[in-house]
């Protein structure tokens, strides 16, 4: 923020070798907002998308109104832009993380926005599994949690590895979205130096990061589903 | 000994309630194949379902050595299950575990100790012939190597009756003979009794011992192959050996279908009618096989110059049953009880 200060003029571009100083510490950030996010979509995305699949007819545990319930849940927090989500739920962080400001408030709407995307990525990879891997299931004797681990998500691995990929691209891009209520990271530097004060500097910059970043995020994603693919 | 009781499925539905099968009785003893067989709708696929325990019959029971396995749910069901291997369509292997992975998902899944499950595994796919494979993955071998798989998996936890699903269908010949040889081989080493549910008479007439006929959710018929494909009356045996001869030639007196009744029957029978007995025979079509249980045939024939009531006596005699077809000449049968 020393920079930001010093070259406090409206409309003159930060140097470029003082970008480094002010791009980092926000990636950082970003990337700190993105991984608490992602750790708590997978699992909760995770538990909603193998609940929407099992509570389905062809699922372990078919349950038409389970399924309907949750299939409603998930279509509701899918059906709000990301920043309505974001104002819309202020009270809500509020009364969770204390503040509406910085990456604690950004997280909850992330999360909120990330869990029914997720719940829906893993049930459409699992739809694609052959139908009868849950016939193989229990005539081998599994268990429920033998079923889910053997033959269904250990079977969909490469799918469910796109689909975490999807997932943090699209969260790195709600990150950003973020950063207009004060979240931090690369989209509030956007924000702030290259909307409100016209630097093109730190807006090119940004703009850069970001598509390395999800260039960077897919090519590792793409590989690792095919290392988890089997001929 | 394996014996299904009063088989009843029905499902509700908005538009009222679907009766799949209505009543279906069948017995398998150790140490046979029993084949099921039915036009698509008969109710294949839910009888399966229901002797794999994946679907709950309405009603009736489904014993292993005396014990009803329909009724049980949870953990007495899973326990339970092991007397029951069933092989799947298209092997039905998982594509991310290996082929050793595959055969020992049963063990694992009732937490046998690992040296125990990889001596077993080791033994199993020796017995399908893919000691070498263990390490492959399911997508490098051929269909029928994987349906091996599936049949080793199957026999895993030693099951009492193995269930094959159709087990054969989409696989080349040579594949579908590969399979046909080791259920012939598993129920005559293991003792398995063995239900094989198709609809390729083919396979049927390979290597299963009984056929029911199920048509509509009730069986149509069901007893020994060899019986029934010679039996003259049998749909199901003229499917089962099914024939499309000549019409009668001028100059024939009568035409006769003739069966392969007994296990063993003197092959020159045909040479011996017409010189031993001074028939004029005219051969019009016929299938003569060879079955684990001796040889399965069905035959059409032309006969002049020995009488109808002889001949069919004479036929009798040596292990064949013949009846004779009048006006054929017509495109009608007519069948004369001898």
């Amino acid at each position: 923020m020393r920079i930001a200060t010093e070259s406090a003029a409206v409309g003159t571009d930060t140097a470029v070798t003082d970008l480094p100083a002010l791009l980092l510490p926000a990636y950082g950030q970003t990337w700190a907002m993105v991984g608490i996010v992602m750790i708590v979509v997978i699992a909760l995305g995770g538990a909603m998308g193998v609940a929407l699949f099992n509570t389905d007819r062809h699922g372990l545990f078919p349950h038409v109104r389970a399924h309907s319930l949750l299939s409603w849940i998930a279509n509701m927090g899918r059906s709000l832009p990301f920043l309505v989500l974001m104002a819309a739920i202020i009270p809500f962080t509020k009364w969770v993380t204390g503040t509406t400001i910085g990456i604690a408030a950004a997280v909850v709407p992330m999360i909120l926005a990330g869990i029914p995307f997720f719940a829906r990525l893993v049930q459409n990879a699992l739809n694609d599994l052959p139908r009868e891997n849950l016939a193989v299931g229990l005539v081998t004797g599994g268990s429920p949690v033998q079923i889910i681990s053997a033959t269904q998500i250990r079977e969909a691995l490469p799918a469910l590895a796109s689909a975490v990929t999807l997932n943090t691209i699209s969260m790195i891009e709600y990150s950003a979205i973020a950063g207009t209520i004060g979240a931090g990271g690369i989209g509030y530097l956007a924000v702030t130096y290259g909307y409100q004060r016209f630097d093109m500097h730190v807006m090119l910059a940004t703009i850069v990061v970001l598509i390395l970043t999800v260039q960077v995020v897919q090519f590792l994603g793409d590989r690792i589903a095919r290392a988890l693919a089997r001929p | 000994m394996i014996e299904i009781r009063d088989l009843h499925k029905h499902y509700d539905t908005a538009e009222g309630r679907i009766e799949v099968l209505k009543g279906i009785d069948l017995k398998v003893s150790a140490g046979s194949i029993t084949a099921v067989v039915g036009p698509s709708g008969a109710g294949k696929s839910t009888l399966s379902h229901c002797i794999s325990l994946l679907e709950k019959p309405s009603s009736g029971q489904i014993l292993v050595e005396g014990k009803d396995l329909s009724a049980l749910t949870g953990n007495a069901l899973r326990a339970e299950r092991r007397a029951i291997g069933t092989i799947f369509q298209n092997s039905a292997l998982l594509r991310r575990m290996t082929v050793a992975e595959n055969v020992a998902l049963p063990l694992r899944n009732l937490g046998v100790v690992h040296h125990q499950m990889e001596q077993r595994v080791a033994e199993l796919l020796d017995r399908v012939g893919l000691a070498d494979r263990g390490n492959a993955y399911p997508g490098q071998l051929s269909g029928g190597q994987r349906q091996r798989v599936g049949i080793a998996r199957a026999l895993s936890l030693r099951p009492r009756l193995l269930l094959s699903d159709e087990s054969t269908s989409g696989l080349d010949p040579e594949s579908t003979a590969q399979v046909l040889k080791l259920l012939d081989s598993l129920r005559s080493d293991l003792g398995l009794a063995i239900i094989l549910i198709t609809h390729e008479m083919d396979v049927v007439r390979h290597v299963a011992d009984q056929v029911a006929q199920l048509d509509q959710g009730r069986i149509a018929e069901y007893g020994d192959l060899r019986a029934l494909v010679a039996s003259p009356d049998s749909g199901t045996g003229a499917k089962l050996l099914p024939l499309r001869p000549e019409p009668l030639p001028p100059g024939y007196d009568y035409e006769l279908s003739v069966a392969y009744r007994q296990q063993h029957v003197d092959p020159a029978w045909i040479t011996r009618l017409a010189v031993e007995h001074g028939a004029r025979v005219a051969l019009l079509g016929g299938s003569v096989e060879s079955h684990h249980e001796g040889t399965l045939g069905r035959v059409r024939l032309g006969v002049a110059a020995l009488a109808p009531a002889q001949a069919v006596a004479l036929l009798g005699d040596w292990g064949l049953t013949a009846t004779v077809l009048h006006g054929s000449d017509a495109g009608e049968l007519i069948e004369v009880a001898v």
